[in-house]
């Protein structure tokens, strides 16, 4: 089940389409084209479901609220309806996201992985990105080159980084959480931090990179 | 039944039932005084000197007798008597005098119950019998029997002739003064089968009563399908020139898609090997082909209401991250880098989910589909649910200052913004601007430091 997605689709040429994404982008997709068979599966038995909304038999609505009853797994929408009330209805419904139609491939890929990238951070003390290892209650950093020695406010930038890994966190926002109100909290006394972050991470500061027009990202790395 | 003979009709029997009515009463009223009457009489003719008669020739008492009475009273009583016949009988309702009638069972039984005064009157009988028990009590003259005639029963044609007479009256009055209200309903019933061959003539019925209000009432909704009317025309001639202006916008892209791949076709033909880039174009194409269908519907609903038709709680991050997703692919394409950057704490805004999508993916596509291989757009939300900002930042060409006005007019016809610009940034920048002034943000325009294009969606909660 680890990567097993269940489609709803009944379009023949759509489905296979999607199926066929989603098998190059690693996942295990299971094709299902009408509704009253998609009544009888177990959601659980899947790590995300990708459900039309228009189907013969059961209405996609009627399927998600059924899943919903008894699963927590992620509902993707595909819509082929431009309609406000639709989708406000699903989501209420309980459908975590929903993909307007026409959409690219990695679209489809891009918001299955954000559904499946939802971490649970409440209660974590310990966060892993890449060689970057971040103990939140030690305060202490781990790279592939040792025990790292950061002052207060680098060890604050990595640790906001870590908690977003992969993805871009505005210069503000960092500004906000690691810098002293009572000091100097422009951009650029950021940016000579983040400078100093990245000489100390030494063989992993690529992880660290600079995100045009916004700040900052820690990537996993190559 | 025409109205005019129901009236009449209605009116007749009412009357009869009422003329009965007051028969039936006016009887009955009658009958008691004819009681009471015949029992005062009673008493007085035994007290003036009959009861000594009587007693002393009982056999004989009161002799031959026609019927008496219809002479007024000597005494303090103002009635006049009935014309009566008189008859004497014992304490046991026995005469003596054998030419009496047998005491009526009925009225023994009346006053063996203990009345003094007991009345009969046979509704086949035309006559009232009453028995007055005298003071005395004793002798052969004890209980003396009235008999007189009347009075008429209500039932009998001297009630019901009057009656149907007056009835018949009421119903010649009711058919010749019903003749004004039948014409004015004719004239009401002729101007609402107007309606229907969709006349203009307005419904008029002279006069304050009901028949006048419901002239009004035919007018009022004759003015209101007449208006449902003109305003189905006017969206069925809006959607016919949506259709025309949409399968004219359409065949556009469509046309220079369809370029696109026969090019490829006759490159492919002619042996080229084409790289990924070849193909971007089309793809680029085709995208738009799909965002141009989704601004014309947006399009053409902000032109049909004035406000919003849906306000949700609608979650910016995710919002920010679908559009920026959507738009990836195109970017990745053309390679230009295109970043995403959301606060940690989820920012809520009230509005329309599509509205608002296709306003920041209108931004954000044309941030990609004017900038240069190698370039840059960066999407960034900041701030909290009480004051935010949605920037789009990218290092493409820009919009000359001189022409950012123009785009953001606040206001605009779709047909108008189609025509003006329709393969370029009109459309879509106008929509982006009217679903910002719907939802009380403030879309501006600027540079890009080191150049570019920045546009920014904010917002900031009034303090009330």
């Amino acid at each position: 089940m680890s990567n097993r997605i269940l489609l709803v689709e009944d379009d023949l040429a759509l489905g296979q389409q999607v199926v066929d994404t989603l098998s190059q982008a690693g996942f295990d997709p299971h094709w299902v084209q009408d509704g009253d068979a998609a009544r009888g599966l177990n959601p659980d038995d899947y790590r995300v479901i990708v459900l039309d909304l228009m189907l013969p038999g059961t209405y996609g609505m009627d399927l998600l609220k059924r899943y919903r009853t008894k699963s927590e797994v992620p509902v993707l929408i595909l819509s082929a309806r431009d309609d406000t009330a639709d989708k406000i209805r699903g989501l209420k419904l309980g459908a975590d996201d929903y993909v307007t139609k026409p959409f690219f491939p990695e679209e489809l890929v891009a918001r299955i992985q954000a559904c499946l990238r939802r971490p649970n951070l409440v209660g974590t003390v310990r966060l892993v990105v890449g060689a970057i290892q971040i103990d939140l209650e030690r305060r202490e950093v781990t790279t592939s080159d040792g025990t790292l020695s950061l002052t207060p406010v680098e060890f604050e930038i990595l640790a906001l980084l870590a908690r977003r890994k992969g993805s871009a966190v505005t210069r503000d926002a960092l500004v906000d959480a690691a810098l002293d109100t009572a000091h100097d909290r422009s951009r650029r006394t950021l940016d000579v931090h983040i400078s100093r972050l990245r000489g100390k991470l030494r063989s992993d500061a690529a992880q660290l990179e600079t995100v045009w027009g916004i700040g900052y990202r820690l990537s996993e790395g190559s | 039944m025409k109205l005019r003979a129901r009236l009449a009709l209605t009116l007749g029997l009412a009357t009869i039932s009422l003329l009965v009515l007051l028969g039936w009463a006016q009887s009955r009223w009658q009958s008691q005084l004819r009681v009471d009457a015949l029992a005062e009489a009673a008493v007085h003719r035994m007290e003036s000197g009959g009861r000594e008669r009587c007693e002393a020739n009982p056999e004989r008492w009161p002799g031959p007798q026609g019927d008496r009475g219809a002479r007024r009273h000597p005494g303090p009583s103002r009635h006049r008597f009935p014309r009566h016949r008189v008859f004497a009988y014992d304490a046991d309702f026995q005469s003596r005098n054998p030419d009496n009638p047998v005491f009526p069972p009925e009225l023994a039984q009346q006053l063996a119950a203990g009345r003094d005064i007991a009345s009969h009157r046979a509704p086949s009988e035309r006559r009232t019998q009453v028995a007055v028990r005298m003071p005395w009590g004793e002798g052969p003259c004890a209980v003396v029997l009235m008999r007189a005639k009347g009075p008429p029963h209500w039932f009998s044609g001297a009630v019901l002739m009057p009656a149907f007479l007056v009835a018949l009256v009421v119903i010649l009055v009711a058919l010749f003064a019903a003749g004004p209200i039948v014409r004015r309903v004719r004239q009401l019933t002729e101007s609402v089968r107007k309606l229907g061959s969709n006349s203009e003539e307005p419904i008029r019925v002279e006069g304050h009563d009901e028949i006048a209000e419901l002239g009004t009432a035919f007018e009022q909704s004759r003015q209101t399908i007449h208006a449902q009317l003109a305003s189905l025309r006017e969206r069925e001639a809006a959607l016919r020139n949506y259709i025309a202006n949409t399968t004219h916008d359409v065949m556009l892209p469509l046309s220079v898609l369809q370029g696109h791949l026969v090019s490829l076709q006759q490159r492919i033909e002619a042996g080229e090997t084409l790289d990924a880039q070849a193909i971007v174009p089309s793809i680029e194409e085709s995208q738009y082909l799909g965002s141009l269908l989704h601004n014309l519907n947006a399009a053409a609903r902000l032109e049909a209401s004035e406000g919003l038709a849906h306000k949700d709680p609608i979650d910016l991050n995710r919002l920010v991250e679908r559009v920026v997703d959507r738009h990836r692919p195109i970017a990745k394409r053309k390679q230009i880098a295109l970043e995403v950057g959301v606060p940690e704490r989820m920012i809520e805004f009230p509005g329309d989910l599509t509205l608002l999508e296709q306003a920041l993916g209108n931004i954000v596509q044309n941030a990609v589909r004017y900038n240069e291989a190698d370039g840059h757009v960066a999407v960034v939300l900041d701030g909290t649910r009480n004051a935010w900002t949605l920037r789009v930042v990218d290092d493409g060409p820009g919009i000359a200052e001189s022409d950012r006005g123009r785009v953001l007019e606040p206001s605009f016809r779709g047909t108008e913004a189609r025509t003006r610009h329709p393969h370029g940034m009109g459309l879509g920048l106008h929509i982006a601007s009217d679903v910002a002034k719907r939802h009380g943000l403030r879309l501006t325009l600027g540079d890009t430091d080191g150049g570019g294009l920045t546009v920014e969606l904010r917002f900031a909660q009034r303090d009330t």
